[in-house]
């Protein structure tokens, strides 16, 4: 590995300065899960790293209120933080299993949602399961902050929005509202430490009647070269009663609307047909079905064939089905590419 | 470019300040083993997959091969050397390893047990779920896991004071009794060359232990290849 400059400004201003000021030699590191890799195997060769851990104020994990409306988290909060917050497991559901299920405890602890997201890979798990509650990301730049919606970030794999020089410093994620549901189903291989082969989340939130959709969000990982919402099929299920037919029929349009393709973690077709399955169960597991008075399938919620995979683990989420915990074997088997949330040229 | 020389940090190592020249691209890994001469962790895949070279930095676990050496300036690091007492009592952690046969060729074991610590430090009463999700980033080619589960339930019964017959299995007959602080906890068991350099951090190659290296002198985590 050859000699690079390391650079640790004390503040975010600092950072974007440096950035700025070195240009394409210079490369932003926040934990280092990923990053590291490249660095160490030579794939990356920059002339300064600019570390952004010495920035204090960034690491935050920041609810409204305690009993609930948005939460802002700071860019360079480690995945394992929202992992432990019981907070985040209550109000976000999907956004705790998407932090729980990333990489091992030890990138967890170190690799940020900031850095997650910035990595832009078409797997990224709390990019993913962000995406449901429309996100803001607060962004730093020579000229001050701006601000962009999440699901405009991504552009291509490892490709985003983020101009020369800048830096993500938050993330904001609005109130959804009361009678919100949600649940993020990662699809690996096997159980722990695994690039997700796709992924998919949903979030319903319903009128007081507790039956009309409301507003519903449907993204998806390795569906597309970036993370996605299937909005076209989202459409199909605002302002309708929620019922298992509009859920699946919803599925469909989302699998046929998917830009899947096949690579070595999973083929095209598979990937499609998972669509299909995953969106109804990930429904039923994020409890809305029951909130709406919609009886379970027989055999129970979690697995109507197929292999199951609860790659989040749902320590607190409102999990039904799929298998006990202790079947949730989290040991790894073979490597796979990329530490943490994945390398860019992986899968698409 | 004064950035890329090298520079002196200055961090704890299991409780005692201790000082690294460093370069910018060494990882706290390679500060700990060729820095501070603490051997006991070990590097595996060098890509934050295998979890060998497992230490806390302020009581979190972290992937040594990838977290920065200039980011250890000022934290305090705990190793697997940090385990042992200074008069060579092992942890109980180590100890129950042992018991329950958690060690084979010995590589994975300074990492697992250092997960594992963090885990008990958070979690004083896992479930075997629990275990499994603290340790997922912990590959071991030898055991198939179930010892390494055991043996963090039995010391996490040791330590909270309630260790009753806890293994089921028939391999974990002696490591009943030793998980209640009797039979076998002090002599060390048919495997105890490769068991004892495993928990300490003496086995540099895989299956190093095996051949009997591991003495009462690697009990200091000394290095043993």
């Amino acid at each position: 590995m050859a000699g690079f400059e390391y650079v640790r400004p004390t503040t975010l201003e600092g950072a974007v300065a440096e950035l700025s000021m070195r240009g394409d030699t210079a490369v932003a590191v926040a934990g280092a899960t990923d990053l590291w890799v490249n660095i160490r195997s030579g794939k990356m060769k920059p002339e300064a790293v600019v570390s952004l851990r010495g920035i204090a104020g960034l690491g935050a994990l920041t609810p409204e209120r305690e009993d609930g409306g948005g939460l802002t988290i700071g860019a360079m909060t480690p995945h394992g933080k929202v992992e432990d917050s019981a907070w985040t497991a209550a109000h976000f559901p999907a956004l705790q299993q998407g932090c729980a299920g990333l990489g091992s405890r030890q990138v967890r602890n170190v690799g940020t949602v900031g850095g997650n997201i910035c990595n832009a890979a078409p797997c990224a798990d709390s990019a993913t399961a962000l995406m449901l509650f429309d996100a803001t990301l607060v962004i730093q730049g020579p000229g001050g902050l701006r601000e962009l919606p999440l699901g405009e970030f991504f552009v291509g794999p490892g490709m985003t929005r983020l101009l020369k020089g800048e830096l993500l410093k938050e993330i904001r994620v609005p109130d959804p509202g009361r009678n919100t549901f949600s649940r993020y189903i990662k699809h690996t291989r096997r159980r722990g430490v695994e690039l997700a082969m796709m992924s998919v989340g949903v979030r319903v939130t319903l009128e007081d009647d507790m039956r009309t959709v409301k507003t519903a969000r449907i993204s998806l990982g390795v569906c597309a070269p970036t993370p996605t919402c299937a909005t076209r099929a989202e459409d199909t299920l605002v302002g309708r009663p929620l019922t298992r037919e509009a859920v699946e029929a919803a599925a469909l349009v989302a699998a046929e609307d998917s830009k899947v393709r096949d690579s070595w973690r999973g083929r095209a077709w598979y990937r499609r047909e998972m669509i299909r399955v995953l969106v109804p169960r990930a429904v039923e597991q994020s409890g809305a079905f029951a909130a709406a008075g919609i009886a379970p399938t027989m055999g129970g919620s979690g697995a109507p064939g197929g292999a199951v995979s609860r790659g989040a683990g749902a320590p607190g989420g409102a999990t039904a089905g799929g298998g006990s915990p202790d079947d949730a074997g989290a040991f790894g088997g073979a490597t796979a590419g990329g530490g943490s949330g994945g390398v860019a040229e992986g899968d698409a | 470019m004064t950035g890329m020389d090298k520079k002196n940090i200055h961090f704890v190592a299991n409780g005692d300040p201790v000082s690294a020249l460093v370069g910018p691209e060494w990882t706290l890994l390679r500060a700990l083993r060729d820095g501070v001469g603490l051997t006991g962790t070990k590097e595996g895949c060098g890509a934050g997959e295998c979890g060998a070279c497992t230490v806390l930095v302020d009581g979190t676990a972290v992937n040594s091969c990838l977290f920065p050496a200039l980011e250890a300036e000022g934290r305090s690091v705990t190793t697997v050397e940090g385990l042992t007492q200074a008069d060579g009592t092992l942890h109980p952690l180590q100890r129950a390893f042992i018991d329950y046969g958690a060690v084979q060729c010995g590589f994975c074991t300074p990492g697992a047990l250092m997960s594992s610590k963090a885990l008990l430090d958070q979690n004083p009463d896992p479930n075997a779920h629990q275990i499994k999700v603290a340790l997922a980033g912990n590959l071991c080619r030898c055991t198939g896991y179930t010892q390494i589960v055991e043996a963090v339930q039995a010391a996490a019964a040791e330590m909270s004071g309630t260790a009753t017959a806890a293994a089921g299995n028939g391999s974990g007959a002696a490591a009943t009794g030793a998980a209640t602080g009797t039979a076998g906890a002090t002599t060390g068991a048919p495997t105890s060359g490769t068991s004892l350099a495993g928990v300490t951090g003496a086995v540099d190659q895989p299956g190093h232990g095996a051949t009997g290296a591991g003495t009462h002198a690697s009990l200091s985590g000394e290095v043993t290849a």
